[in-house]
């Protein structure tokens, strides 16, 4: 699998694709784009039916082996890849440390592991436990093991350390993965840690993306990933992720994982990042909400998004859009997803989650678009001023409550 | 063992006045078993048939796409909760359930009484109807009544929809109540019918009672079977009665209901009752069994259930069931099941999708094998699979033998 940019200036924001695919050699993804986001292996409440009903491409699926981390001694004796075994074989597979639709809880940390916080509690995983895994696993891409456990508000002791960590462990996954037969065709991302530290991001990324084996770079370390991410201003963290995109080299692809608002998203594109993840939409569907910005001019009476708890969709018999193409819109009514959430039947988030999936995939292709078009500004600024008005809302919401 | 008798066919078609047209295609020469098609204003049913449990409007989280490719015909769906939400006049502004909830094949509806004895602890019964208090405020005191029921049947529309009868506990020893509670169902039998407002699309359908009495049975489905209806529901059963009383009263109702009608038997689906009952004349079933017990890890198969939940499963890398071609036995190992059940939804739609396809898949069994002339034997290898030692329980071997099969 190779990372190929279109165009070959060192422009931002950038067009890329994956190519070359070994299990789908005529496949090829592109980027700006976002992987779908799993739980235990399982996009949350999509079946492998249904998402064979509703897609019709072949997607990578971000495996967070914190939740995955059960299945390894079951691997070990399967005969087939982590993809096979969660049921989406025609899916693409791509590895990551931590799940980011939780929070990774900060701390207990130990000499040359961190804290896996699994569903039968804390695991304890140095970089050689967590290639075995890899190995077991035999993703189509996977990261390096990383030390992310830096924020904002982290301190220098904290990064400097992560840095250590992240670094050594890259030493460990790269040699472990030379040797390695079944992952010679996987690709690899390593992470880069480093906190909000521009000295010790740059030492990081010194160690981690020399080597030619290394095809993408993780920047890890801006959050604790989880919901809160949602509410992180763009401004906390531009300052660092502009002077890590110019620190790196150019050909590799970046990564950037968290529920991040589409807001945020579309900054970090401009910025010069690939690839985000769906961890966004479970967040959104958990909430039982629906996305529904628009992409294209829009007028003030536009929601970004609309809660379908809310009374007022009792006897609204319309899609959640209109003109949507997804299944739950060309299907079936707001009345009717109302419904199922008010009486928790699992149809009402699987119905969301497909609706919010469809639509964030959507505001993807809507944004290679714009970078072809050079308008990327222009869907940042129609996209923010209906995400800033139902900050808005809410906050006016909260305060008459 | 049996030659098959085929029925002159006189296939009636449903007209606008008839939204029921019930056609017996084929009887077996050795039980009481039957096979027919049942044609009903969305959709033909063939039968005997199971009919899944969508309480709310929807067969545990499943697409109707899924619904549609499991060959689902028919399904159920529980008056009392639609009653309460969305509500009548939510499904009224719909068009009905089947335009809410998107589901193009038939529906039917139970009357909403047995939920609300069930479900709330103070229900009281006189002869306007059943009183009971409501959930959301805890002074006031509803009624429901055979108009009421009746009322919300017809804004759900559905294709079946059943009077509201007396309930009484199945194991309840005071005859003289449960003589009351017959003549009171027919009474009130006969409210439903008064108040139907949709009889040229929706049946109502009458529920024999009488608990375990015969002679009360008896009774109640004579005064049944003067109405005019086009099927008949047996009620007052798989109420925690024994097995022995259970198949007795079956027996004895599918035998006093005519022979050119549905009959349905209520609140019924574990398999081994459905392979009896259908030896005993019974054409229709229900049961929230396969979907329920689906959240709980547990897999239905021909030689009984898997609970995916068990550590023997954590390397088990075959299907379910080897033999079924659901779309879950077609991706999924027991082994992935086993590392989800219970933790992910994913794995509730997974088992859903199982154990439905697994009913759907015993009843085709059964109707093909009546339509083979090969029922008996059926029921004879099918028995003998789940009781390879033959200690088969002895309520089974005599409701067979009641219909001339001996398990071997
Ligand atoms: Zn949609
Ligand atoms: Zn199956």
């Amino acid at each position: 699998m190779k990372f190929i940019l279109e165009g070959l200036t060192k422009c931002v924001p950038r067009i890329g694709a994956l190519k070359e695919i070994e299990a789908h050699p005529g496949l090829s993804i592109e980027t700006p784009m976002a992987m779908l986001y799993t739980r235990g292996g399982s996009i949350p409440h999509i079946t492998h039916e249904v998402f064979k009903i509703i897609s019709k491409e072949p997607q990578i699926i971000q495996i967070p082996m914190v939740s995955t981390y059960h299945y390894q001694e079951v691997m070990e004796e399967y005969d087939g890849n982590i993809s096979e075994f969660v049921g989406l074989k025609d899916c693409l597979t791509c590895v990551s440390v931590q799940d980011p639709g939780d929070l990774t809880q900060p701390g207990h940390h130990a000499k040359d592991h961190i804290p896996l916080w699994t569903r039968s509690g804390k695991v304890l995983l140095n970089a050689e436990q967590y290639m075995n895994t890899v190995e077991a696993f035999k993703p189509d891409m996977y990261y390096f093991l990383s030390d992310g456990d830096t924020n904002a508000k982290s301190a220098t002791k904290r990064i400097s350390k992560s840095v250590e960590n992240t670094v050594n462990f890259f030493k460990i996954c790269l040699d472990r993965h030379r040797k390695s037969e079944v992952l010679k065709n996987s690709f690899v991302l390593s992470a880069i840690a480093g906190g909000y530290c521009t000295k010790a991001r740059k030492k990081c990324i010194n160690e981690v993306t020399k080597d030619d084996i290394v095809k993408g770079v993780l920047i890890d370390g801006l959050h604790n990933n989880g919901p809160e991410v949602e509410f992180i201003a763009f401004e906390e963290p531009k300052s660092i992720v502009e002077f890590i995109v110019n620190y790196l080299p150019e050909d590799k692809m970046r990564v950037v994982q968290g529920c991040w608002n589409p807001v945020v998203i579309l900054k970090l594109v401009r910025m010069g990042i690939d690839v985000f993840d769906t961890s966004y939409c479970n967040l959104v569907t958990e909430r039982s909400s629906a996305l529904t910005f628009n992409f294209d001019n829009v007028s003030e009476t536009q929601q970004y998004e609309i809660n379908l708890r809310q009374n007022q969709f009792a006897d609204d018999f319309k899609p959640i859009i209109e003109n949507c193409a997804c299944l739950a819109c060309r299907k079936h009514t707001k009345a009717y997803i109302h419904h199922l959430v008010t009486v928790q039947e699992l149809l009402g988030p699987l119905l969301l989650k497909i609706h919010n999936n469809y639509h964030f995939m959507k505001f993807f292709e809507k944004i290679r678009e714009a970078i072809r078009n050079d308008t990327l500004k222009d869907l940042e600024d129609v996209v923010e001023r209906q995400f800033m008005a139902h900050q808005r809302m809410l906050l006016n919401t909260k305060a008459t409550n | 063992m049996s030659a098959l008798k085929k029925l002159v066919n006189t296939t009636k078609m449903v007209t606008e006045k008839c939204p029921l047209v019930f056609n017996v295609l084929a009887e077996c020469e050795t039980t009481k078993a039957r096979v027919g098609k049942m044609c009903l204003p969305h959709s033909d049913v063939d039968t005997p048939v199971f009919m899944p449990v969508g309480t709310q409007g929807t067969l545990k989280g499943l697409l109707p796409d899924q619904i549609d490719s499991l060959g689902l015909q028919i399904m159920l769906s529980n008056t009392y909760h639609l009653g309460t939400r969305p509500g009548p006049e939510i499904l009224e502004k719909a068009g009905g359930l089947h335009n809410f909830m998107n589901w193009h094949g038939s529906l039917l509806t139970d009357s909403g009484g047995f939920q609300m004895v069930s479900l709330l602890k103070l229900a009281e019964i006189n002869e306007e109807g059943v009183k009971f208090q409501s959930l959301n405020d805890q002074k006031s005191e509803v009624m429901l009544t055979p108009e009421h029921s009746i009322h919300i049947q017809n804004a759900i529309g559905a294709d079946i929809i059943m009077q509201l009868d007396d309930v009484i506990k199945t194991t309840s020893p005071d005859k003289d109540r449960i003589e009351v509670s017959v003549h009171r169902t027919t009474r009130w039998l006969d409210r439903c019918i008064k108040a139907h407002k949709n009889p040229n699309t929706q049946n109502i359908f009458p529920i024999v009672q009488g608990t375990l009495y015969p002679d009360l049975r008896e009774l109640s489905a004579k005064d049944h079977v003067r109405r005019d209806v086009r099927g008949f529901a047996i009620g007052g059963l798989s109420g925690g009665e024994s097995k022995d009383d259970f198949w007795k009263m079956v027996h004895l109702s599918t035998g006093l209901l005519p022979k050119d009608k549905p009959r349905y038997l209520m609140g019924v689906g574990f398999a081994m009752d459905l392979v009896v009952c259908s030896a005993l004349g019974v054409d229709m079933f229900d049961c929230v069994f396969p979907t329920r017990t689906a959240r709980f890890g547990c897999a239905l198969t021909m030689t009984g259930q898997l609970n995916l939940r068990q550590k023997n499963y954590k390397k088990d890398f075959r299907p379910i069931d080897e033999n079924c071609t659901c779309s879950t036995c077609k991706t999924y190992t027991r082994a992935y099941l086993h590392g989800i059940v219970t933790v992910q939804t994913v794995a509730c739609h997974l088992l859903s999708v199982h154990n439905v396809a697994f009913q759907m898949r015993l009843m085709k069994t059964i109707r093909d094998s009546i339509t083979n002339g090969t029922f008996p034997e059926f029921v004879q290898k099918y028995f003998l699979n789940l009781f390879p030692e033959k200690d088969y329980p002895k309520w089974i071997v005599d409701a067979l033998n009641a219909v001339n099969i001996k398990l071997l």
